[in-house]
């Protein structure tokens, strides 16, 4: 975290709140609220969509939970405003969280679907306030209301309080944007299953970013309540809101904490710029001229813009990378007792049965071949010990702890961790961004900051030294293998499941892949390696166990396995002849 | 350390932003009287705003033709609140503590008004506004309606409709009433009820619906099925509309049916409005016309409305509120002469002001005066006045089916 940056927000919050003080026109209060308001808006909103991806139009919704919590409990119950605050926070955080709670647990309802979801709750939501006592039809007025004395009158009295909550925001962004949290959620925005995966959990994460962004909003109601002073649903609920801050937060750039800021900043100052009354819908088409200019060439947004030029000002990097590091030994690790125990392991699809009744152990220390034909069970049977799917029947022990039907961070966290057949990567992160993932979510468990520092030398390890700041797209296969596989290491895994490494690697890039899974190993790391590559997995594998049809058919010592004849017939077929 | 570059930046974007805004404020003193106000010009209520602008433009014209006020020209600067109460009331403090405007006019919606309301009142400044439809929530006292409702149309405004219907041959004895639960239009609704009971009408069927239904089937059924005498519909702007057209679609004629603020120009010409019955101030034709100020004023507006590409071009209630309020200014400033607020309002409070809608008078409940809410309906394709006899055009009388 950069000191200077909370000291600059911290900073710029007490300049800005001498301004009541200096004789400006009060006008300028007047407009910088309206310039806080909007980048609280669009701050929270980007805290839940922005980072995690989930785009939501929902926040119309919390908005107006947060504006008749306030507006019903100070304008119609008569409580002292500042005690109607925390009620405006309080019940956009629990809207939020009683609708985060049943759709973040259904994996079907992202993208598209989340978005017309979080819209439909506002129109629900805009209805249930009509036709009850909160509203019942003729709205809520709050002229009356009186507001703490935190300036000289009224209107700098809510121009401080919406300061205050700017500032908060942008505290609060930028905090959760530097974090471990923060780390998690763009991970949840570019591949939830493999954050989950790596250890990240992704619906407690989702629902502290929705609760904070409730929260926020909730708190920009409440302010805004006595800003309008009359509150009515059709205003209040209107589509102007979600769509506002959606909009401010592209053009300023979603993937940055300040870029819903910037947003807010200039969309308010572009509408206010103009309100004249001659041509004023000349004006509006003009103002939305350029938006559509701006973010047809800006699609990152304004600081989306900035963050590619800074990485295009970066050396570029060498096209071929090699491992650097020693050769390691041939065979060196001690084998020890079974950390893993799969007994009678089953998983069906839709009545295919990808495993049936598989049992087997992996000992510690040791390296174990699972090879089989394609489709005979080798990758789903590494989706579900890694916890990518849940497994029909059966028990999944691993270091004594039993962990079928957990979600799948917990495997990681127990200790496991896999690579992917077609490499995963979280591609709006960096090289180095990859690999800390997996070592602050994975069994390391570190901070972000020591995350960060290792990953350099894992990053080393695989020879991606070079190219530490480049974004996955920008590499070779070979590299997003080798990425992987760093990725793999630094969650400092007890059992490493490698799927197919080796696949669509030159004969010299196989080589150093084997010297490095030798390495892993000589490090203490348990390993199943599935990989069709048999050279490889003669040289490499301690045991090997075939699977054929999702049955486990042989086990045992690679040569003797190879030479049986229920893997022979597996592989080439039976002879009729 | 932080980047100068950026620090330098950032001030440039904030010095950027601050002189958008300084660049229009000028100094207070001689030159013409500067008068500020807001109106919803884009947005959902641009439409309506038009009317309004229209107006304004053809009085301060006239208003600068005639001298000006106290021997000064007139200059109207009016902006833009987009339909947006928070941006209303930040334009408000801009037209006073920045652009230091010499008087203040009001917009036209509730939640503009209101949001205006409050910064008058907080600079002392009057305000007057054109259509503040909800008397009870406009509690400052230096703010003046242009729109004659009265201090408690949600009592006022029933009973003058249903005296002209009680002169009915058959007068109705049942009554539905449907709503819209628009805040401006659900209160006189629920004030109908009242006057309804009260007065021995028998309340058949209420239903309300939410501002923005679109879906009229299941209403129009429930009002045929429950035979009222007269429906009473709450609705603003095409609502009414599509209520009638619903009830055509299921063979119901509702014998007569009384509509709060629909859109004049839809439902004059729509073949199911016809025998429709509205709310009104002022309609096109004597006696209000025998005002050679409203004469003048409604030839002007035609012709301007016309050049406009306006859809209707008639002057009725908006138009006529607009045109009142910036009369209530004259008179105010002509009277004291001058252009301090509290003496203006105060003269008003005690003064009645002679308008196109008739006198007004702002010595009742939150300066409100008297209700002068008449009956309009749609007869040959043309809104007539029907109710009060001394407002009714010659020779109009209320028309059943």
């Amino acid at each position: 975290m950069d000191r200077r940056i909370l000291t600059a927000i911290v900073a710029g919050g007490i300049a800005l709140a001498v301004l009541p003080w200096i004789g400006l026109p009060a006008f300028y209060e007047s407009f910088l609220y309206l310039l806080f308001h909007w980048i609280i808006l669009a701050v929270s909103w980007n805290i839940l969509s922005g980072y995690t991806g989930y785009f939501s139009f929902g926040h119309g919704a919390f908005f107006g939970a947060g504006i008749y919590g306030a507006a019903y409990m100070a304008g119609t119950l008569g409580w002292p405003f500042l005690a109607s605050l925390p009620v405006a926070a309080l019940v956009a955080v629990a809207l939020g969280l009683a609708l985060g709670a049943v759709v973040f647990r259904v994996a079907s309802v992202r993208g598209e679907l989340f978005a017309l979801l979080t819209l439909a709750i506002t129109f629900v939501i805009a209805t249930i306030i009509l036709n009850t006592r909160i509203d019942g039809g003729p709205g809520i007025y709050m002229m009356g209301v009186d507001i703490p004395k935190l300036g000289p009158n009224q209107a700098s009295s809510i121009y401080m309080m919406g300061l205050i909550l700017a500032v908060i925001s942008l505290l609060v962004a930028y905090m959760i944007y530097v974090s471990r949290f923060g780390a998690g959620l763009f991970a949840i925005h570019d591949d939830e299953d493999v954050a989950e995966v790596m250890g990240v959990p992704t619906y407690r994460f989702k629902l502290y970013a929705l609760a904070v962004s409730c929260a926020l909003a909730g708190l920009a109601g409440g302010v805004h309540s006595v800003f309008v002073s009359y509150i009515t649903v059709s205003e209040v609920f209107s589509i102007t809101v979600p769509l506002s801050v959606v909009l401010m937060s592209i053009l300023g750039g979603s993937r940055h904490w300040f870029g819903p800021a910037v947003g807010a900043v200039a969309i308010t100052c572009l509408l206010y710029f103009f309100t004249s009354g001659d041509g004023a819908v000349l004006g509006r088409a003009i103002f939305g001229g350029i938006l559509v200019v701006v973010i047809l060439f800006m699609p990152n947004g304004i600081l989306g813009l900035f963050s590619l030029l800074k990485r295009m000002k970066r050396k570029p990097a060498t096209e071929h990378v090699v491992p650097h590091a020693a050769p390691a030994p041939e065979k060196a690790a001690k084998i020890g007792a079974p950390i893993l125990r799969v007994r009678g392991l089953s998983k069906s699809f839709k009545g295919l049965k990808a495993l049936n009744d598989v049992t087997l152990e992996v000992r510690e220390g040791e390296i174990l071949g699972l090879i089989g034909p394609n489709g005979s069970g080798k990758s789903t049977f590494i989706n579900v010990v890694s916890g990518h799917y849940r497994n029909d029947g059966g028990s999944i022990e691993f270091m004594g702890r039993e962990l079928s039907g957990q979600e799948a961070h917990f495997f990681a966290q127990a200790g496991i961790a896999r690579t992917y057949q077609i490499p995963r990567p979280f591609v709006n992160k960096t090289v180095l961004e990859n690999i800390a993932m997996a070592g602050m979510f994975g069994a390391a468990a570190l901070s972000r900051e020591a995350a960060m520092h290792e990953a350099h030398e894992f990053a080393d390890f695989a020879g991606l030294g070079d190219r530490k700041d480049a974004l996955p797209d920008d590499l070779n296969l070979h590299q997003r293998k080798f990425l992987e596989l760093a990725r793999a290491l630094a969650a400092r895994p007890k059992l490493l499941m490698l799927d197919e490494v080796l696949s669509g690697l030159t004969p010299s890039e196989i080589n150093g892949a084997i010297d490095m899974v030798r390495r892993i190993r000589a490090q203490g790391t348990t390993i199943i390696f599935v990989e069709h590559v048999m050279r490889a997995v003669m040289a490499l594998t301690d045991r090997i166990v075939v699977l054929n049809h999702g049955v486990l058919i042989a086990e045992g010592l690679p040569a003797e396995v190879m030479s049986a004849p229920e893997v022979k017939t597996a592989y080439l077929g039976k002879a009729h002849a | 350390m932080l980047n100068i570059k950026r620090l330098a930046a950032a001030a440039a974007v904030a010095l950027g932003c601050a002189g958008l805004f300084s660049a229009q404020a000028v100094a207070q003193g001689s030159g013409p009287i500067r008068i500020g106000g807001t109106l919803a010009l884009t947005g959902p209520l641009s439409a309506t705003a038009l009317v309004h602008k229209l107006t304004g433009e053809i009085y301060i014209e006239d208003l600068n033709s005639r001298g000006g006020l106290l021997g000064r020209k007139v200059e109207w600067i009016v902006k833009d609140d987009q339909s947006k109460p928070e941006v209303a009331r930040t334009l408000y403090e801009q037209l006073v503590t920045s652009d230091k405007v010499d008087l203040l006019m009001g917009p036209y919606a509730t939640g503009a008004i209101l949001s205006s309301i409050g910064v008058a009142q907080r600079y002392n400044k009057m305000i007057i506004s054109h259509t503040m439809g909800i008397p009870a929530l406009a509690k400052y006292d230096m703010h003046f309606p242009g729109w004659s409702v009265g201090p408690k149309p949600e009592d006022t405004v029933p009973v003058t409709v249903f005296e002209g219907l009680a002169q009915l041959p058959k007068p109705p004895k049942t009554i539905a009433i449907v709503t819209s639960k628009f805040p401006s239009v659900h209160f006189l609704s629920v004030g109908a009820r009242e006057v309804a009971k009260k007065r021995g009408l028998q309340e058949v069927l209420f239903l309300e619906w939410e501002f923005g239904n679109r879906d009229f089937g299941p209403i129009a059924a429930r009002v045929k099925d429950a035979k009222p005498d007269l429906v009473w519909v709450g609705d603003i702007g095409l609502e009414g509309n599509m209520l009638l057209e619903a009830m055509k679609k299921i063979d119901y004629v509702p014998p007569l049916n009384i509509h709060l603020y629909p859109a004049p120009g839809p439902m004059a010409n729509s073949p199911e409005s016809q025998g429709a019955m509205a709310l009104t101030i002022f309609e096109e034709h004597k006696p209000f016309t025998d005002n050679p100020v409203a004469a003048k004023f409604v030839k002007t507006f035609n012709e301007r409305a016309k050049a406009a590409g306006l859809p209707y071009t008639a002057v009725e209630t908006q138009a006529a509120a607009s045109f009142s309020a910036w009369q209530i200014l004259e008179a105010a400033v002509r009277a004291t002469n001058s252009l301090d607020d509290r003496k203006m309002a105060d003269w008003l409070k005690a003064n009645q002001v002679d308008t196109i809608q008739g006198k007004l008078r702002f010595d009742r409940g939150n300066n409100y005066g008297d209700d002068l809410m008449r009956v309009k309906q749609v007869q040959d394709k043309n809104w007539v006045t029907v109710w009060p006899k001394e407002w009714a055009a010659p020779g109009a009388t209320i028309k059943t089916r």
